[in-house]
């Protein structure tokens, strides 16, 4: 087994082309080892987002190579990116994206619908154990509230025991208090069960769960910070200018 | 409100076609058809009746028929954008105000389609005329004679009908406080109203009693066509009674899915889906049981007539007319609402298609868990259409001494399920080829 989830190696991305091409990742090397937290921040249009897009073979990168559990993914078709997705990658994102008619368990359990495989009931009830709903397995996602519903969606994207998860700005729409309950939530996959986390944030409290901060600015990786505090993330962020021309 | 209407619709021209066809088709055969009825007035004297008499049959079917398709599309574009009217409601637009731009939105449709309706029922008019008068139907001595009047008419009578059927339907969409409105439309499901529930009983109720009336009491009048002047539209008021209960049967139905779903993850998605979000799919459930029991009770009534009555009288002509021209019109404006309907909610479901892309699924899934629903509605809309068309059956074929089960014809069943089966399904398919590149990628952010 690889030692590393993720790896990218100059990783670039650009939109359009011509005098009106946006480069949104210029170039970017960087290897999550597995059993590892890490939080990717940046301004708005520093390339986070793409970044995790390329990651999740939801967008095909211009340039680089993307590997996940050491495999090269790159060049693999729609169809090969979509089992990789469903089985190798959770995503986390910020507007929880569960599917209003099917229950919390139900929800949990979609990944292994879509491949096609049978539904480990058992391990679906641990999941939701683990991140505190295992009362709310029956509930429709309508009558959870916004905390509930992402602790869900982190539960849904366990299942597969994934190289590496993914969140978007997981708690984006949730208030401090929840935040902080979903954060204990990612924290502690990555100390219980080893998982690999890699989480794009804005909020330093957020990104004070991680292991290592990484920053990017305008498609470039311009920083990393290890053991962050949200202090030192904050002072961080407020003076990146100055890392850049470092 | 009047520049914002028009503005908006500027901006979703899809969304008011469905609109505009019902009322477009709807004005040209009704206004066709009035031109027969203007024409009958220096007529002499069988010919003016079988006139007025064939104007307003379909006048009068014609324009329940356009109050059900506007009040559906309408219905539709209006829940479709809950939240752009909710975000109108929030920054202080008072529900009148909402509801002022959805009708003036739909009247603005209306008024161009009615136009255009009148000007092509002023040229087929003559031409239904000469074939009115080709198939012996009105003597030779009789001249076509419409004005503008009766077109007009017709146009004037279809804008009322559909300015009605969006002011109901806006109603419905600003319903409750404005803040409830900003909200994905999730899987609560609004219990059915009791009105709503009353409507269907006394249609379902009517339809029975008369096809009691048909058995017990017309059967034995000296008229042949006493008995399907009883039990003719007994099949439509009850199709359209059920139609009324849709999502409480869309919510059974889905049962049994179910339970032969295995471990498919199509027919896993669709049978949750039809069941706990009844209300976006009661939109096409409604049309196929009432297109199931209006061609199904019909073609079989016109059937056991033609057989039973060999020679015809001096009615027969007419009335089988009558009869394939309104089972034609339910049929064509039932296909249009099952169309959009389908349309509609492939849209509304689009970021939750994609999200299921984003978690995995293959473009081949998502399609066919569509597809499945198509499936699953149209097995319940034939079955309750069959049996909403026994109304009409049933009576006549004992009426006209064929017993309960008609002596011929029977093929015609399987022939309109599979019509109807192969149009829901083609439409969903279609649904998702327009809206759905299914790709996973832009969307993501």
């Amino acid at each position: 087994m690889s030692p590393t989830a993720l790896e990218v190696h100059d990783l670039t991305r650009t939109y359009g082309s011509g005098d009106r091409a946006v480069t949104a990742l210029a170039g970017i090397d960087l290897a999550f080892a597995r059993g590892t937290f890490t939080a990717v921040m940046g301004p708005s249009g520093s390339g986070k987002s793409t970044f995790l897009s390329c990651a999740a073979g939801l967008d095909r990168p211009t340039g680089g190579r993307v590997l996940v559990g050491g495999t090269d993914v790159t060049e693999w078709d729609e169809d090969r990116r979509t089992r990789l997705r469903r089985e190798r990658i959770g995503f986390v994102f910020q507007g929880f994206h569960l599917l209003p008619y099917l229950t919390a368990a139900q929800n949990v359990a979609l990944p292994s619908r879509l491949a096609g495989k049978r539904v480990d009931w058992e391990r679906v009830r641990c999941l939701l154990d683990r991140v505190g709903l295992a009362e709310r397995a029956h509930h429709l996602p309508g009558s959870l509230s916004g905390g509930q519903q992402q602790r869900v969606a982190i539960a849904r994207a366990l299942l597969t025991a994934p190289d590496v998860l993914l969140a978007d700005e997981p708690t984006g729409a949730l208030d401090s208090a929840t935040a902080r309950q979903v954060l204990g939530v990612l924290r502690g996959s990555v100390a219980d069960l080893g998982q690999t986390v890699v989480m794009v944030t804005h909020d330093p409290v957020a990104a004070s769960y991680a292991d290592e901060v990484v920053f990017l600015v305008d498609g470039r990786v311009a920083g990393r910070m290890a053991g962050p505090t949200a202090d030192a993330v904050a002072g961080q962020l407020a003076h990146l200018d100055e890392l850049v021309s470092a | 409100m009047s520049s914002l209407a028009l503005r908006s619709l500027r901006h979703r021209p899809r969304a008011a076609v469905a609109t505009f066809l019902a009322v477009l088709l709807g004005t040209l055969l009704i206004g066709s058809f009035a031109t027969l009825a203007e024409s009958s007035s220096g007529a002499p004297a069988p010919d003016d009746g079988t006139l007025v008499i064939l104007g307003a049959v379909v006048g009068g079917w014609g324009s329940v028929i356009v109050l059900f398709s506007v009040a559906s599309t309408v219905g539709i574009t209006a829940t479709q954008r809950a939240t752009e009217i909710g975000l109108l409601r929030t920054i202080g637009a008072t529900p009148r105000q909402a509801r002022r731009l959805i009708v003036r939105e739909s009247g603005a449709i209306a008024a161009c389609a009615a136009v255009l309706g009148a000007l092509a029922a002023s040229a087929t008019g003559p031409l239904l005329f000469e074939l009115v008068q080709s198939g012996g139907l009105v003597s030779e001595r009789t001249q076509y004679d419409a004005g503008p009047a009766s077109v007009a008419g017709a146009g004037l009578l279809v804008l009322v009908v559909s300015a009605l059927a969006a002011a109901m339907a806006a109603r419905r969409a600003t319903r409750g406080p404005a803040g409830t409105l900003v909200r994905e439309s999730g899987a609560e499901q609004a219990r059915m109203r009791w009105w709503r529930i009353a409507i269907a009983l006394v249609l379902i109720g009517y339809g029975v009693v008369m096809a009691v009336i048909t058995v017990t009491v017309t059967a034995h009048d000296d008229d042949p066509y006493a008995a399907m002047a009883t039990s003719g539209s007994s099949s439509i008021l009850v199709g359209v009674g059920l139609a009324v209960l849709a999502p409480v049967l869309l919510r059974w139905g889905a049962r049994p899915v179910r339970l032969l779903a295995g471990t498919s993850a199509t027919a896993h998605l669709a049978s949750y889906n039809t069941a706990r979000r009844a209300h976006l799919l009661s939109g096409v459930l409604a049309p196929v049981v009432v297109l199931t029991s209006a061609a199904l009770g019909t073609l079989m009534l016109v059937d056991i007539d033609g057989r039973t009555l060999p020679g015809g009288n001096p009615d027969s002509d007419t009335i089988n007319l009558l009869n394939n021209v309104v089972v034609g019109m339910l049929s064509l404006f039932a296909a249009i609402m099952v169309v959009n309907a389908f349309v509609a909610t492939v849209a509304h479901r689009r970021d939750e298609l994609h999200r299921l892309r984003l978690l995995g699924a293959t473009p081949r899934q998502v399609r066919g868990s569509v597809v499945a629903e198509a499936g699953v509605v149209a097995a319940i809309g034939v079955v309750v259409g069959t049996v909403a068309a026994l109304a009409t059956i049933v009576p006549f074929s004992v009426a006209r001494h064929e017993g309960v089960v008609p002596d011929g014809g029977l093929w015609l069943a399987p022939a309109v399920v599979a019509a109807v089966v192969a149009l829901t399904l083609a439409s969903a398919r279609g649904a998702m080829r327009g809206a759905a590149e299914v790709g996973a990628g832009e969307t993501a952010r």
